[in-house]
């Protein structure tokens, strides 16, 4: 008996993964409540039912290669464009994102007919105003962290950590290789302490004094004022203020959160519309106010606690490719680790 | 050589457990390498450097914590000391990722500790002042709290096990109790506590959730980032051949202790129940100080660090499913034990009807799956998959397997089934080792055959070896983080994944609601349990 | 051809691939017979019976019982279905059953053949094991465990019953009485019975028919009387422990003539010429004592036996000979004093080799 039961279960699973519904699936590499609320909302306004499965964005990438054509992703969401360019550089998407929708509401440095940027942060740099005087900062660039003036005075995440190679694949990018090599051996004479822990903890060390001036994205900070995160948290990020580098020039680096059409995808046109849907004003003011990144299209503000405590004014890089950051990721690793940056 | 039904399962079996194990193996001499040399030898340095620290600071801790704690409660009597004889088998219950989040959620800048002193003593900048436990620090005590509990209960078997005798011989002797414990108690422990040993040893080599969350580069979640990140199979072979080397050493050990451990428990003539010493005064206090201390940092402050959350942020026990994440949980938990425990039995038949050499080396290699890291293992069964898809079922002109297997329920189990199969195999082998041949000869002759027999005899005896290994295995998936992560189906999620991801985001208070939950359901099957996992008796 | 119910032909025992004993042949007659197997332990007396009930198999000869092949070179019945049962020397009983559920597994098994000639209340009477009915087996001592699973095999009812020393670790002074009830229940069952067993008096009280095994070889398969007072090899002499061996001349039809003892007389039971030198088997209760006789030997050591004393002597050639004397006998020989044999020395069946 037992058998028999664990055999139609078995079958009921196979063919339930088998059926053919109105549905879209999603690899999503972004794993906030504010993404899952949008696209509940999504399944109410349409029927479409968005099928999740969760995880890292290596090991979904890994999943989707593997399941080439007959892989059942349709849509691939991560918080990084780097890799939303290597996956099309490994042939695993394809072309589609093509709408009018979405030609007009993302401006063409942030998309290709493959993958769409729908949501950015910023990557910028945190200082104790106690200790930090707006003489030192003025000008600040990230080439600027090199300066030995920040000796012992900065703190910033892991080289392994994904946001960090970016920035340097996009400094890579702009400064050269070998110029970004030196670059980073100063960084590494330049940190209060072995890099540890994640953006949230870069900020805090400095609201806890031990460092003056942190790298981390804009998301974190705005997540630690809304009380979110405790009293405690909150009063630490009081400590702290942001300023965004390299304004002079090509602007703060963006981290842009992607949406990838995988190849083979078994609902394509389903895709296509929730990556719309995503693109809408109502969803994008739902990023910003909840995640605190910054709208990718025109016509939506961020929210109020980035703009009152962080500024809205800033020139943003959108100079520097964001296929450049997958494409010098592999260069940014090992600069990095020629540096001894842990 | 008659082969018959129990011979061709126990072979199928074996050999499905084996072929994706060979996968990893095979996949690891591919070359596609297109990454810098430079880095690699950098990389491969600092992995092996960070997996051998890692090993050698939690076996030195869990043989510490381990070995002392079970010393204590086998050999003395101090206040709760009958309380703490299972409580210190809770630690099971915290995986080393929630224990990873706990020690950052309160040593952490602004984190619990100086919310406490700051209510103790007012405003003040305590950061600076509180220790901070990350890193590879952090990690070795994550891995050490949780994990120190498998030396405590071999060592403490084996103390049981120790009669009066030679504890009287050694105070014959004139020998003090420090030295009676490091020349006769320990010694005659001694397979004992090297079989627990090797246990944490492998867990350790193969632990990814606390690793991966202090981001700490070992051999392991090496392999899986140049493999996974980097498609650098070159370079994760590399890795893997230290790896396995460290792994082919440790299960030699382990076998060769476990062949050594037996002595302990066929010398029932003779055996004289020990008599524990009371102890009294400031020895007592010391003795209660310490296992107190274990209990305390390896479960009540989990434990409680993670409630403190749940209450501080209410807001997230409202957002989760819970009783969804329970019912998959425990779907996965069902599933699997049963599939463990019904081919565990099976295999563990055919063996023991046919004597047969080839079949008990199938069965030997079979069992190497709990040796090899599940983030690999599930790796290794996509490649295997996907490989087996394209060159063989397309070939033949069937439909594609592939969403069979991959990311579905039946792929999941089936990849769980190889990691622990060796649990199940192995648990179930000991409970067989207790029915003398005889028996099953004695029932033939009764005219029962193979089938009635192991229908009516074996698995009535096996009763409770079958419960153990169930709760064994149950716990295992409890846990279980890397094989659920990349295998589960769309919109599944366990406990286990939903901390992780929630934590993978930095929001560890997220993490603290699924986290506590998996907790209470793991210390519920330890105490229901526990008196499977401590035999008290010579049973 | 008379068939016999049982034979065994030419039959090398085998555990794996190493052979225990060579070549054996015996038969047992009639269905209800009872015959032993004696031989030192670990002999191989367990492998024949192993092998009898299909738990080891066989490379040569044939086993047949009731005109049924068991095993030979190509057949080879599963042990469930050869309906011979074998009752264990070591525990083999159920251990998470009672003694009570073990035993009336036993009974399951020809329920529908035979009309129930034993209950399950007699074989527990029989046995004495009434008390440990609802014990499981942990529980109980060695002996009450192979009496439980003596019953659980007589309960069965087999074509053919295999007894592997079923008695050994049953008390001394139950032993007998068991002996006695066993034997009586085997008579009424009509169960063709091998017992396997080193004690020889279980042997022959038992058995119709005695087997000697040693060095790899059935070396007699005969009456008790016969094994008893007619070995045939020098082995089974030595192992019976029955006697010495002393060298004789045969010096006519009727007589021989011993360096220590001088003239023995009585009946041969193989012709030797006259002249021959041979080995004359010399047992306790071949020779008498006689105080008034004139052939005295040295008393070297002297052994009570409660029925019997056994005087150990020493011959003039340094030869020790073994002579019983009643227990009631008043004077005792004291260590190093003389003690007479009585003359002339008759022995009825003389055996040499």
């Amino acid at each position: 008996m037992r058998k028999i039961s664990i055999i139609t279960l078995v079958f009921s699973v196979i063919a339930s993964s088998l059926a053919i519904a109105n549905e879209v699936n999603v690899f999503n590499a972004r794993h906030y409540k504010a993404d899952s609320e949008l696209y509940s909302k999504f399944t109410n306004m349409t029927g479409i039912k968005v099928n999740l499965i969760n995880g890292k964005s290596g090991a979904l990438e890994k999943r989707i290669i593997s399941e080439g054509a007959d892989s059942s992703a349709d849509l691939y969401i991560t918080a990084d464009a780097g890799r939303c360019g290597a996956m099309d550089a490994k042939g695993a998407l394809q072309g589609g994102l093509t709408s009018a929708a979405i030609k007009d509401a993302v401006p063409k440095s942030f998309r290709t007919n493959k993958w769409v940027g729908i949501a950015k942060r910023a990557r910028i740099i945190y200082y104790s105003p106690e200790r930090v005087t707006g003489a030192e900062l003025s000008g600040m660039t990230y080439e600027g962290l090199a300066d030995p003036k920040w000796k012992g005075r900065l703190v910033i995440r892991k080289s392994s950590n994904i946001y960090n190679k970016s920035l340097v694949a996009s400094l890579i990018k702009n400064n050269g290789k070998a110029a970004t090599a030196a670059w980073a051996e100063g960084v590494v004479a330049n940190m209060a302490r072995t890099p540890t822990g994640n953006d949230r903890a870069q900020i805090m060390a400095v609201a806890a004094g031990e460092a003056d001036i942190a790298v981390a994205n804009t998301y974190y900070l705005a997540l630690m004022l809304s009380g979110k995160k405790g009293a405690e948290q909150q009063e630490a990020a009081k400590k702290v203020k942001a300023f965004f580098p390299n304004q002079n020039d090509r602007g703060t680096h963006m981290n842009v959160s992607c949406a990838a059409l995988v190849k083979g995808a078994p609902n394509k046109a389903n895709a296509v519309k929730l990556v719309e849907f995503l693109l809408t004003p109502e969803s994008q003011e739902h990023f910003t106010n909840n995640t605190f990144e910054f709208p990718m299209i025109d016509g939506v503000s961020p929210s109020p606690l980035v703009v009152n405590n962080l500024g809205l004014d800033f020139k943003q890089d959108m100079k520097t490719k964001l296929a450049s950051y997958g494409k010098n990721q592999a260069a940014a690793v090992e600069v990095m680790t020629a540096a001894g940056w842990k | 050589m008659r082969i018959n039904f129990w011979y061709i399962s126990s072979f199928v079996i074996s050999l499905f457990v084996i072929i994706p194990i060979l996968t990893v193996f095979s996949s690891f001499f591919e070359n596609t390498s297109n990454y810098y040399q430079v880095l690699k030898d950098t990389f491969l340095l600092e992995y092996i450097f960070n997996s051998l620290i890692l090993l050698v600071s939690v076996l030195i801790l869990t043989f510490i914590i381990g070995t002392g704690s079970a010393y204590l409660v086998s050999f003395f009597n101090f206040p709760f000391s009958n309380f703490f004889k299972w409580a210190l088998i809770l630690s099971f219950a915290v995986p080393p990722y929630i224990y990873a989040y706990s020690l950052t959620a309160f040593f952490e800048n602004y984190g619990t500790a100086y919310t406490i002193l700051k209510n103790l003593f007012g405003e003040g900048n305590y950061n600076q002042s509180i220790p901070k436990f990350d890193g590879l620090l952090g990690v070795v005590l994550s891995i050490s709290f949780s994990l120190y509990a498998y030396v405590y209960i071999l060592a403490r078997a084996s103390f049981l096990y120790q009669s009066q005798n030679i504890i009287d011989l050694g105070k014959n002797l004139g020998f003090t109790k420090f030295k009676a414990f490091y020349s006769i108690i320990l010694p005659a422990a001694r397979p004992a506590i090297v079989a627990g040993l090797s246990l944490v040893a492998m867990e350790t080599l193969a632990e990814f959730g606390a690793v991966d969350f202090f981001s700490i580069n070992t051999l392991t979640t090496g392999i899986y980032n140049s493999w996974i990140a980097f498609d650098d199979l070159a370079f994760a072979n590399q890795l893997s051949f230290f790896l396995l080397l460290f792994i082919f050493a440790l299960f030699i050990l382990e076998n060769l202790s476990r062949k050594n451990a037996k002595y302990h428990f066929n010398t029932k003539a003779g055996f004289k129940q020990k008599q524990k010493i009371q102890l009294s005064g400031k020895k007592a206090f010391l003795a209660f100080s310490f296992c107190f201390l274990v209990f305390f940092l390896s479960f009540l402050f989990p434990l409680s660090q993670m409630m403190y959350w749940t209450i501080k942020f209410p807001e997230n026990l409202f957002d989760l499913r819970i009783l969804d994440l329970l019912m998959n949980t425990l779907y996965l938990v069902i599933l699997s034990s049963l599939l463990l425990i019904i081919f565990g039995l099976v295999s563990n038949y055919g063996n023991r009807v046919n004597k047969n050499k080839t079949l008990n080396i199938l069965s030997t290699l079979s069992i190497s799956g709990y040796a090899i890291p599940g983030v690999i293992l599930a790796v290794a069964f996509i490649t295997f998959i996907a490989w087996f898809d394209d060159s063989v079922i397309k070939n033949l002109g069937f439909v594609s397997i592939k969403k069979v297997f991959i990311g579905s329920i039946l792929g999941l189990v089936l990849v769980y089934f190889i990691r622990f199969y060796s649990l199940a195999y192995n648990g179930i082998k000991s409970g067989y080792e207790k029915i003398n041949i005889s028996v099953d000869e004695s029932s033939y002759l009764l005219g029962y055959s193979k089938r009635k027999t192991f229908m009516n005899i074996h698995i009535p005896f096996l009763r409770n070896s079958l419960l153990f290994v169930g709760i064994l295995v149950s716990l295992e998936i409890i846990r279980e983080l890397p094989i659920t992560l990349i295998l589960r189906p769309f919109n599944f999620e366990t406990f286990a994944t939903t901390a992780y991801i929630s934590a993978s985001e930095d929001l560890l208070e997220a993490a603290a609601v699924p986290s506590l939950f998996l907790i209470l359901i793991a210390t519920f099957f330890i105490i229901v349990t526990s008196k499977y996992i401590l035999r008290d008796n010579n049973d | 051809m008379t068939k016999n119910f049982f034979e065994v032909n030419n039959v090398d025992f085998n555990v794996g691939n190493k052979t225990k004993v060579k070549n054996v042949s015996f038969a047992i007659e009639n269905q209800g017979d009872v015959i032993c197997l004696l031989g030192p332990s670990g002999i191989g007396k367990t492998t024949i019976l192993r092998t009898i009930a299909g738990l080891e198999k066989l490379k040569k000869g044939s086993i047949i019982l009731n005109g049924k092949t068991l095993s030979s070179e190509n057949i080879n019945l599963e042990p469930e279905e050869r309906n011979v049962s074998l009752a264990f020397q070591d525990n083999s009983l159920f251990p998470h059953y009672t003694i009570e559920k073990n035993i009336s597994l036993g009974s399951e098994r020809n329920k529908e053949k035979k009309e129930k000639k034993i209950s399950l209340k007699e074989i527990v009477d029989l046995l004495d094991i009434f008390q440990i009915l609802n014990k499981y087996p942990h529980e109980i001592s060695a002996g009450e465990a192979q009496r439980a699973s003596l019953a659980r095999s007589l309960i069965m009812q087999p074509d053919l019953l295999l007894l592997d020393e079923p008695l050994s670790n049953v008390d001394q002074s139950f032993k007998e009485e068991i002996q006695v009830r066993l034997k009586k229940i085997l008579n009424k069952l009509k169960i063709t019975t091998i017992i396997v067993t080193h004690d020889s008096y279980e042997a022959f009280y038992l058995g119709s028919k005695c087997g000697i095994i040693l060095n790899q070889e059935l070396k007699q398969f005969d009456d008790p009387y016969k094994v008893y007072h007619l070995p045939n090899s020098i082995e089974v002499v030595n192992f019976l422990n029955r006697g010495i061996l002393v060298p004789a001349k045969v010096t006519g039809k009727n007589t021989l003539e011993n360096w220590d003892l001088g003239t023995i007389e009585g009946n041969f039971i193989k012709e030797y010429p006259e002249g021959a030198n041979v080995q004359l088997l010399l047992q306790p209760e071949d020779l008498e004592h006689d105080d008034t006789s004139n052939l005295k030997l040295e008393v070297v050591d002297r052994k009570f036996r409660g029925t019997n004393f056994i005087y150990t002597l020493r011959a003039p050639s340094n030869t020790l000979i073994p002579v019983f004397v009643h227990s009631h006998h008043i004077h005792q020989h004291e260590v190093d004093e003389k003690f007479g044999i009585k003359r002339p020395i008759h022995i009825d069946h003389i055996v040499c080799f």
